[in-house]
């Protein structure tokens, strides 16, 4: 076969996205039509799916010098692709109240997901800027968009904001490192003096700068301070992208980043990133300890999960690579379930927002599945077993150990210990008796059984998945394998 | 032999069946319940057969592995000698007897009231896990069947939960028998790092090399077996649990509380004999406890008013016995009087079950009273198991089960034994006997009405048939687990000796009839003295125990709970990492003040401070 149309089929799923994301303007400006939109959007990302399984079987593929299509990418893809679908079934109940145009949304959800996508693939500071900031503009406009409620809209601002700040370290960053080595492809990043030398402290400063802004985006500690109230004003839908496809794109990056580049392997700076993995996951769990607004309360706990898988980038085990697939796998799927329910049981056109715990307060009694769901999800995320975040604990906890880093084990265990607290009350909360005053959860008629059905597989998926983890550590280990070599 | 595992299958299936459907009829839930059972003692038949046709050799059905931890593995293997043979016989055969009667029994208990699904669910399970207790070949799979039979014991006897008494005597069983089986744990772990498995044939067959006879090891070894065993068996020191037991209903004491769960301890020890036999000090102690048991279990049951604890009491009595045999090296006589023991206990529980239903659930002899002409048949019935718990000569089975192991603990040479167990069945007799002529003969007292149908009739008449020589006649294949029976004396040392106890037994009945038989005039007068009737309580309260270990155990425990329900330093130190969290959540909270300002800010240092360490660290 030719290699450019090679490179193309490697390229197939992204593409999908992008002409679906082509094909909605221009289905846009003829007419406006909700439901067309979505299935378009829908259709779309499913198409890429397809494609995405059906590459696995081809091996590597470079395309450009810009990207590499490995099973490192198809994983992390297949993960981002069906974090969108979630979020794309949860938007649609949400806005559904929305009284103004509800079609952009889905525009800029397909475009976020292109720029997760193309984050996943980057083997270059080229491919990783732009898909950085086309994960990160949509984003931007999606938290903003239901602009009228006044929380939304100071939402989107504090986010773009800080993530100019942080855009800006990262090309400070890029540039330092273009400097010392004269490359900007992952691969090139060699010390001056040779593979086994140091790095010079201004390629660290330059690592340090690319490294502040990835984790501002990761919502790491010191940087996370902005998480919060992005997810509390951000409509349910887009916290839950947030949590999920973006923080599992970053991710995928650094670590390839890490993985590829020779100047990170540097025993200072894998120590302070040890720190801030620390930092990560006890600041994290502790700021939600008391925190009585869901999606602040999952915000808060998304930056101890951060913290923990930060945890494998320091150990740099064989195991790691591997744990992070799975660790982020089970994340991301709880995350969703969570999230998804929040998103159900949360819509703010009908009222005041509706994440304050109280809403939850018996709702055993009202929607025992989703009630069941929630619960299920809870565990998960405090790792009890039986559940998938059982799995990706494990996976944690053996690789810090396997590493000799007890420092970051120990973390991990305080951590979790803290954790179990606010996970256990959020469930206990949701068999409590009802109070004879509380609103009724609202559930809007669209779209919302197929949601429901997202979250009744989603809880199914992580009780599975924690019984017979085989097929997800399966993939996980090919994942690994590939990017390792 | 494959049909092995069958025995456990059935009732499983059964107990299975009965929890998922606990609305069932009454019909469904009798037949599931007693089939399942009897299906198991069928294939018990058959095994036994195909076991003895092979030859009578150790058979071992490995069903699965358990556990597969680093060196620590564990089979779920069924071992099958003479020894767990003739458990299963009892286990199954006295069981389906004894779940046909409740079949009777549990309709006229309940009157109409639900509920018979989930007895017969308890039942079914009860009887797997005990199977599991003997049929396991290793001590962990033992010790499964052990916590299950505790637990279907205390679900069982907390059956009618609706009345507290009977709850709280659910918790004292399951508590009391719960200390032995945490000195059999600590047996256990002790057996598992001394020897490296816990395969009972291995432990065994390594115990003269590995221990030292007589050593401290050993010693420890076999008193915290012997401990767990004390427990579930209800011998001293935790014996004050099985006459509360009595609260569940009477099959259950039938089954758990006479013939199965409670001689689980005697099995226990007899199948680790070999460790034992290597701690000759403990080994004494064993008889001893059986023979203080005994003795004390007799004067209580001489001094109960009602007729389930009364026969408690001689249940206990009669497994100190049973220790005895263990203690002076009588372990075939042993294991034969749990089998006889299983007939007659189970007959005169029924048969007990039979009155106190007949009398309108009244359980107190002296209210009942000449009850012979009304129910004849059940007078018949509980002769014959008096009979035969009394050891009259020749035509009981006790006779030859009990006066061999009183027998052989002077043929041994435990003269100073042998008096007290002499003693105890003199006791033995009266305090039976004294039941006989309280309850059935004097004057009517109450209105009866005699039980009805074959499921009422049948077991008691074939656990009668049990009782008398006939039952004695079954020959036990334990020749080739157990020890031979060591006496050695002359014939005409051993006839003595017999008829002595014979006639002590006969003794025993003539002393219950001249106080019991007629006015009670002698008894009365000595009762409403002032020391009779200190005596009196005494002997009705179980000689003390239960005073004792209150003020010993449960007051101090409880005073020391109150004391420091308030004021708890422990409690104090606790409480300072809660507060901390608390502490540094507050403070971490107040920075996110939501200015966009201050997070830019925050951001900035911590960039600086990452940087900085990063280029100068």
């Amino acid at each position: 076969m030719n290699d450019t149309w090679f490179q193309i089929l490697g390229a197939l799923p992204p593409l999908l996205v992008a002409l679906s994301v082509i094909g909605l303007f221009v289905t846009l400006c003829i007419a406006r039509h909700e439901r067309l939109v979505y299935a378009m959007t829908v259709g779309g990302l499913n198409l890429a799916l397809v494609a995405t399984i059906a590459l696995i079987p081809l091996g590597p593929v470079a395309v450009t010098p810009l990207y590499i299509v490995d099973f490192y990418t198809l994983f992390f893809w297949g993960v981002i692709l069906v974090a969108t679908l979630a979020c794309a079934a949860f938007a649609m109940p949400y806005l559904s109240g929305f009284n103004d145009r509800r079609e952009e949304f889905y525009i800029l959800l397909a475009t976020s997901a292109l720029g997760a996508m193309s984050l996943v693939a980057a083997r270059h500071f080229g491919s990783l800027f732009v898909g950085l900031e086309a994960l990160s503009i949509p984003l931007y406009g999606m938290v903003a968009y239901t602009f009228r409620t006044r929380a939304s809209l100071e939402a989107g601002f504090k986010y773009m904001i800080l993530s100019g700040v942080a855009s800006a370290f990262l090309l400070f960053g890029m540039a330092l490192l273009y400097g010392a080595t004269g490359s900007l492809a992952f691969t090139n990043l060699i010390p001056a003096g040779g593979y086994d030398a140091d790095a010079g402290p201004w390629m660290l400063m330059g690592i340090g700068m690319m490294l502040v802004a990835l984790t501002f985006k990761l919502s790491l500690v010191p940087f996370h301070v902005w998480t919060p109230d992005v997810y509390e004003g951000a409509p349910a839908p887009v916290a839950t992208f947030l949590a999920t496809v973006s923080k599992t794109a970053v991710f995928a990056l650094l670590l390839r980043l890490f993985v590829s580049a020779p100047i990170t392997d540097n025993a200072w700076l894998l120590t302070l990133v040890g720190v801030l993995a620390l930092a990560s996951m006890l600041i994290g769990n502790l700021l939600a300890l008391r925190q009585d607004n869901l999606k602040r309360l999952l915000g808060y706990s998304s930056i101890a999960h951060l913290g923990y898988l930060l945890t494998t980038l320091v150990a740099g085990a064989s195991l790691s690579i591997e744990a992070v697939a799975v660790y982020l796998a089970t994340y991301v799927g709880t995350s969703l379930g969570a999230f998804g329910v929040v998103s159900l049981v949360s819509s703010p056109f009908a009222g005041k927002d509706a994440a304050h715990i109280d809403h939850f307060r018996g709702l055993y009694y009202k929607r025992p599945v989703l009630a069941v769901s929630m619960a299920i999800m809870m565990l998960s995320l405090a790792g009890i077993p039986l559940t998938m975040g059982f799995i990706g604990k494990f996976y944690i906890l053996s690789v810090t150990m396997a590493s000799g880093l007890w420092w970051l084990t120990g973390g991990v265990i305080v951590g979790s210990g803290i954790a179990l607290f606010y996970y256990l009350r959020v469930m206990a909360i949701l068999f409590m008796d009802r109070p004879a005053h509380a609103r009724e959860p609202q559930l809007s008629g669209t779209g919302d059984n197929w949601a429901q059905t997202v979250v009744w597989l989603l809880a199914a998926a992580t009780i599975l998945m924690g019984i017979y983890p085989a097929p997800l550590i399966d993939l996980a280990a090919v994942a690994g394998i590939t990017l390792g070599s | 032999m494959s049909l092995l595992v069958f025995t456990l299958i059935f009732p499983l299936l059964g107990a299975i069946t009965l929890s998922l459907f606990p609305r069932m009829s009454y019909g469904a839930a009798r037949t599931i319940g007693t089939a399942s059972v009897g299906l198991a003692a069928f294939t018990t038949a058959l095994v036994a057969i195909f076991w003895s046709a092979a030859g009578g050799f150790p058979f071992i059905q490995t069903l699965w592995q358990w556990i597969d931890a680093g060196d620590f593995q564990v089979n779920f293997s069924l071992y099958l000698d003479g020894l767990s043979l003739t458990m299963l016989g009892v286990i199954t055969g006295v069981g389906f007897l004894i779940h046909l009667f409740a079949a009777w029994y549990m309709v006229h208990d309940l009157e109409g009231k639900p509920g018979m699904a989930r007895f017969f669910a308890y039942m079914n399970l009860f009887i797997v896990a005990m199977l599991l207790l003997v049929l396991g070949d290793n001590l962990l799979l033992l010790y499964l069947g052990w916590e299950g039979v505790g637990l279907c014991s205390y679900l069982l006897i907390g059956y009618y939960y609706e009345t507290p008494a009977n709850a709280w005597a659910a918790f004292k069983a399951f508590i009391i028998t719960r200390i032995g089986d945490v000195f059999l744990a600590i047996g256990l772990f002790l057996l598992y790092v001394v020897f490296g498995t816990l395969n009972i044939q291995a432990i065994l067959h390594a115990a003269p090399s590995v221990l030292a006879q007589g050593g401290t090891l050993a010693n420890v070894a076999a008193l915290m077996v012997l401990l767990g065993a004390c427990g579930k068996s209800a011998q001293l020191p935790l014996q004050t649990w099985l006459a509360d037991a009595m609260a569940g209903p009477t099959p259950v004491s039938a089954l758990i509380h006479a013939a199965t769960m409670v001689t689980a301890g005697v099995y226990l020890i007899a199948r680790t004999y070999g460790l034992f036999l290597m701690a000759p000090a403990v080994h004494e102690l064993v008889g001893i406890i059986g023979v203080v048991t005994l003795v004390i279990a007799g004067f209580a049951a001489l001094a109960q008013t009602d007729i389930k604890r009364a026969i408690a009491y001689s249940t206990m009595s009669q497994i100190g016995y049973m220790f005895l045999a263990l203690g002076v090296g009588a372990w075939q006589a042993a294991i034969f009087h749990l089998m006889i023991h299983a007939f007659f206990k189970s007959l005169l529980f029924l048969t007990a079950g039979s009155v106190i239903i007949a009398c309108h659930h009244e359980q107190n002899i002296f209210k009942m009273g000449g009850l012979r002409k009304k129910l004849p048949f059940d007078y018949a019935m509980f002769v014959i198991g008096g009979a035969a718990l009394s050891a009259l000569p020749l035509v009981t089975a006790g006779f030859y089960s009990k006066d061999a192991i009183i027998w052989e603990a002077v043929a041994n040479g435990h003269g100073f034994l042998w008096a007290f167990a002499l003693f105890g069945a003199l006791i033995t007799s009266i305090y039976t006997f004294r039941l006989i002529f309280v309850v059935f003969h004097g004057e009517a007292k109450t209105e009866a009405h005699a039980g009805q149908g074959l499921a009422h009739h049948l077991p008691l008449a074939v656990l009668a048939v049990l009782s008398t020589f006939i039952g004695a006649m079954i020959a036990l294949p334990l020749d080739d687990v157990l020890p031979h029976d060591m006496a050695e004396a002359s014939h005409w040392v051993e006839l003595f000796f017999e008829i002595l106890a014979a006639l002590v037994a006969l003794a025993g009945v003539a002393i219950a009839a001249v106080l019991f038989l007629g006015s009670r005039k002698t008894v009365d007068t000595v009762v409403e003295s002032h020391q009779g009737q200190r005596a009196w309580q005494l002997f009705h309260g179980g000689l003390g125990f239960d005073t004792l270990y209150d003020r010993v155990f449960v007051r101090p425990f409880r005073a020391t709970a109150r004391a420091h329900e308030k004021r708890d330093w422990i409690e104090t130190i606790v409480n300072i990492v809660p507060a901390l969290t608390r502490g540094a959540n507050t403070g971490l909270a107040a920075g996110q003040s939501g200015r966009v300002r201050a997070y830019a800010m925050i951001m900035f240092a911590g960039a600086a401070v990452l940087l900085a360490l990063l280029m100068f660290g």
